[in-house]
């Protein structure tokens, strides 16, 4: 019984850190019909950013968000601004989108290898090794910090998104753009403000990723298959659906660990994924989308 | 000095052809308008222009005499240019308060927005009933309400309503029409799209025929329903098509 709880215990942890990748990707998806295949990579940039900070200033980790959050806010709405308003117009938008996001991965993958080379890195601060007993609970400190700084800047964003202005005008927009442009929403302002969120959260990421797994300039692509199942199950644009996917997802991939064997674990996401979708194929809280 | 002037403007989508090419139309403060033509004629297109959605490629729109091509629709809506499309386009995951609620998004005096909630309520009873219901849970008709309930929150200048009866049983689309008709003793000019030229001409003062993206004839409403010539001339194809 213990021994469940614990695998029970293990997988929210790592699904809260999911759960908060993913929402910034629904987010973005939802307001901007955008798939940015390059959200893991972008989370990558931040991770090395927060290596930098380390290796350079031995600034912790958890601080570093402080710093990777506002500048991948930055790059999130210079991007916007840069490389979306002449696609908008473009009866090619979904199809344009989808090359230049993944053009853009490609893009960072190959700068992160120039400036950081191609091998493992991790940030290892004092709590990337050590662990803590709740009870007959094993948990170790690194994913319980990631864990609590994910679903906090969860619950930041939906109090955003449901009790402000802006935020309202986002939700909005994601239930219906057109719309949104009727009641007075500058739609190109929400844009870019989303891209904005979505990239500080991929900020985020990043730096509570660098201390959780060692990672290298490729490592995006494993990590955005992984995202994409997780939207895709929750139904793509719902922040809920990814949430509860994303732990849902981990929970599964981690009793299918301790059942099976690691090497089953990433199966199993794909597999639920499937089975889900048989069933739903709009996912768990998707709308069916309007591209 | 006429409240908005539409002067020999061309728009399409695109790269695509020219949808109107070169249209006129005159909007008077306090005259209603109904708009009718055959479907494709360029009614909607119309009407995208002036709200900010289309850019025209040539001619100008102008409100009060002021130019307003190439504003955005946040900005027309706040010059006063409400735009309430064909598709009712409401916030289905909303509920219909909150929908109300994001009519008013330009307005920031939460007082006022209560009290012209109440006055929508008051107008619309079924919304009242309503308020705590998803608006995507709604029947055809009442989502029609919605948007125009949603319209009368932030009080414009102008509102223009794009087919308002499209799929509606012809009791409620009389509901509608005499919802829209209460509009004008709001001090809200109503410019009306119709594919029903009959049902939409017996509701207001003016009549425009569109064709091919440029003006047919206008005239007074009662003159061209009341003559069989025009009628026969001008709303033949579209009466025939309206029934079907
Ligand atoms: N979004 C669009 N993209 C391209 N062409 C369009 C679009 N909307 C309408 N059209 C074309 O413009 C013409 C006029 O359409 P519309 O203004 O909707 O006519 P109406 O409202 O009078 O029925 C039609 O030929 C239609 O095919
Ligand atoms: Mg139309």
């Amino acid at each position: 019984m213990a021994h469940w709880l614990q695998i029970l215990v293990l997988g929210l942890l790592l699904g809260g850190v999911y759960a908060m990748m993913a929402s910034g990707l629904t987010l973005l998806f939802g307001v901007m019909r955008v798939v940015n295949l390059a959200h893991a990579a972008f989370i990558l940039i931040a991770s090395y950013m927060t290596y930098a900070l380390f290796e350079g200033l031995t600034l912790d980790p958890m601080i570093s968000l402080f710093v990777t959050m506002p500048l991948m806010f930055g790059l999130g709405v210079g991007l916007y601004l840069l490389l979306f308003p002449r696609l908008e117009e473009s009866p090619r938008y979904v199809e344009m989108t989808v090359l230049l996001t993944f053009g853009l991965a490609l893009i960072v993958e190959g700068l992160l290898t120039f400036t950081f080379t191609g091998t493992f890195r991790s940030v290892r601060p004092e709590y990337a090794s050590t662990s803590i007993m709740i009870g007959d609970l094993f948990v170790p400190t690194s994913q319980l910090y990631a864990s609590l700084i994910s679903f906090a800047l969860l619950i930041l964003l939906w109090v955003f998104l449901r009790f402000t202005k802006t935020g309202t005008a986002i939700r909005a927009t994601m239930q219906n753009r057109a719309a949104a442009q009727i009641v007075g929403v500058n739609v190109r302002r929400i844009s870019a403000l989303s891209f904005g969120l979505g990239m500080s959260l991929a900020g985020a990421a990043g730096s509570l990723l660098s201390f959780m797994f060692p990672f290298f300039p490729a490592r995006h692509w494993q990590w955005i298959a992984l995202l994409l199942a997780l939207i895709v199950l929750g139904g793509m644009g719902s922040i809920k659906g990814a949430v509860i996917g994303a732990l849902l997802l981990a929970v599964a991939s981690a009793f299918v660990t301790d059942l099976v064997g690691p090497t089953w674990s990433p199966i199993t996401f794909y597999l639920t994924l499937f089975l889900i979708l048989m069933v739903r194929p709009q996912g768990l809280f998707g709308a069916k989308v309007r591209l | 000095m006429a409240l908005l002037e539409v002067e020999d403007v061309v728009a399409g989508y695109g790269a695509g052809p020219d949808i109107l090419t070169g249209l006129s139309v005159t909007i008077e403060e306090g005259t209603s308008y109904c708009i009718v033509g055959p479907n494709g004629a360029g009614k909607s297109t119309l009407l995208r222009a002036i709200a900010g959605f289309l850019k025209p490629r040539a001619g100008e729109v102008r409100l009060d005499g002021v130019l307003m091509n190439g504003s955005r629709p946040d900005q027309m809506l706040a010059a006063g240019i409400c735009f309430v499309p064909q598709d009712a386009s409401l916030f289905p995951m909303m509920t219909v308060r909150e929908n109300l609620a994001m009519g008013g998004y330009l307005v920031n005096d939460r007082a006022l927005l209560r009290q012209r909630m109440d006055m929508v309520y008051e107008t619309f009873p079924i919304l009242a009933e309503r308020r705590g219901q998803n608006a995507g849970t709604l029947s055809g008709g009442e989502q029609q309400m919605v948007t125009l309930g949603r319209a009368l929150m932030i009080e414009p200048r102008v509102v223009m309503i794009d087919e308002p009866s499209l799929g509606l049983a012809p009791m409620i689309a009389d509901q509608i029409f005499e919802k829209i008709r209460g509009f004008g003793a709001l001090g809200i000019t109503v410019v009306l799209v119709e594919q029903n030229a009959v049902k939409g001409l017996e509701n207001v003062d003016w009549g425009i025929v569109l064709d091919l993206g440029s003006k047919d004839f206008e005239g007074p409403a009662d003159g061209i329903l009341a003559d069989p010539r025009i009628r026969e001339l001008y709303l033949g194809k579209t009466m025939s098509k309206g029934m079907t």
